[in-house]
């Protein structure tokens, strides 16, 4: 099954990403493996957080801007607060960019 | 906001509106012809505020916060403009369209600029025998309370739909011109009080 490559750019996407390039460059992994881990990567994230994670969050703030295109939606919130169960904060400027998991399985 | 009269807040003219009731104006809907082909992913990717879905729906539908409304933006440069409260604030949400567009790079021009439609309501504030009008009037009524609570009436003139319900809530719908809409509700306005439901709910059919 594809899987989307939007977990690429998250901080544990970006540091195991630097880590291949690293490996790749002296030598110890080879690019094909590289992009195979990558790839892995794409599907544990997106497993991961569909079967492991079970705390919820709500997000609220002033939507200040909204995109749909490619089946992508793209938000812009302004004074946005984040809540789980057990805190809450406020963050000035989000971008939430959400695509439709769905549409790989078709 | 302009164009709107608050209940309470100026004397109605009563030669205008010899009801003394005046309809609100709930929604314009206007068309314009930009004038040049569109390109709409480019326009959907660049644009705040757009959605473009081709496989839902062939157009852009785009929206700005003022005047508070939809517009939808097609390939061959027609668009639609829907939700304002005055036929200005149309006229001016669509200019603020079409320069969204000039900004995005096409030769966006503002022709044929029309109001299509034109939805009011009021109130009557008091309860209707919708039966009794729907029997005496038949020929405009249509009434099927197992299918929608309201009474459709269709004036031929002006040539105006009204939606009556038995709270004494009224719609009106197919206006190109504010008067149509008031003219409507005055003509219509003698027969409510025709079927005026009494109070001891004797009369209720």
């Amino acid at each position: 099954m594809a899987t989307f490559e939007l977990y690429r750019r998250s901080t544990i996407g970006m540091c195991l990403t630097e880590t291949l390039d690293e490996m790749v460059s002296n030598g110890t992994l080879s690019p094909e493996i590289a992009i195979q881990v990558l790839v892995q990567f794409d599907k544990s994230m997106t497993e991961a957080l569909e079967n492991q994670v079970k705390s919820k969050v709500s997000v609220k703030g002033h939507l200040h801007t909204y995109r749909f295109c490619d089946n992508v939606w793209t938000f812009i919130l302004q004074d946005a607060v984040f809540k789980n169960e057990e805190c809450q904060e406020t963050v000035g400027r989000v971008k939430i960019v959400a695509c439709d998991s769905k549409l790989l399985t078709q | 906001m302009e164009g709107q009269v608050l209940e309470g807040s100026q004397p109605v003219d009563l030669s205008k509106h010899p009801s003394g009731i005046i309809p609100t104006l709930q929604n314009i809907v206007s068309t314009v012809n930009l004038d040049c082909k569109l390109d709409l992913k480019a326009i959907a990717l660049q644009a705040r505020n757009a959605e473009y879905n081709p496989k839902r729906f062939a157009a852009v539908i785009m929206r700005i916060r003022d005047p508070k409304t939809t517009a939808l933006i097609f390939a061959s440069g027609k668009m639609v403009c829907t939700g304002a409260k005055s036929e200005q604030q149309s006229k001016l949400a669509a200019r603020k369209y079409a320069r969204i567009i000039q900004k995005l790079g096409f030769p966006a021009k503002f022709k044929d600029f029309k109001i299509q439609n034109i939805v009011g309501s009021c109130d009557v504030k008091f309860p209707i025998r919708l039966e009794g009008l729907a029997y005496s009037h038949g020929a405009f009524s249509s009434y099927e309370p197992e299918l929608f609570p309201g009474l459709i009436y269709r004036m031929k003139q002006p040539k105006i739909v009204l939606l009556i319900f038995v709270s004494g809530k009224i719609v009106l719908t197919g206006a190109k011109v504010r008067d149509e809409t008031y003219a409507a509700f005055e003509n219509i306005y003698p027969v409510l009080t025709e079927f005026r439901k009494s109070n001891n709910g004797e009369r209720c059919t």
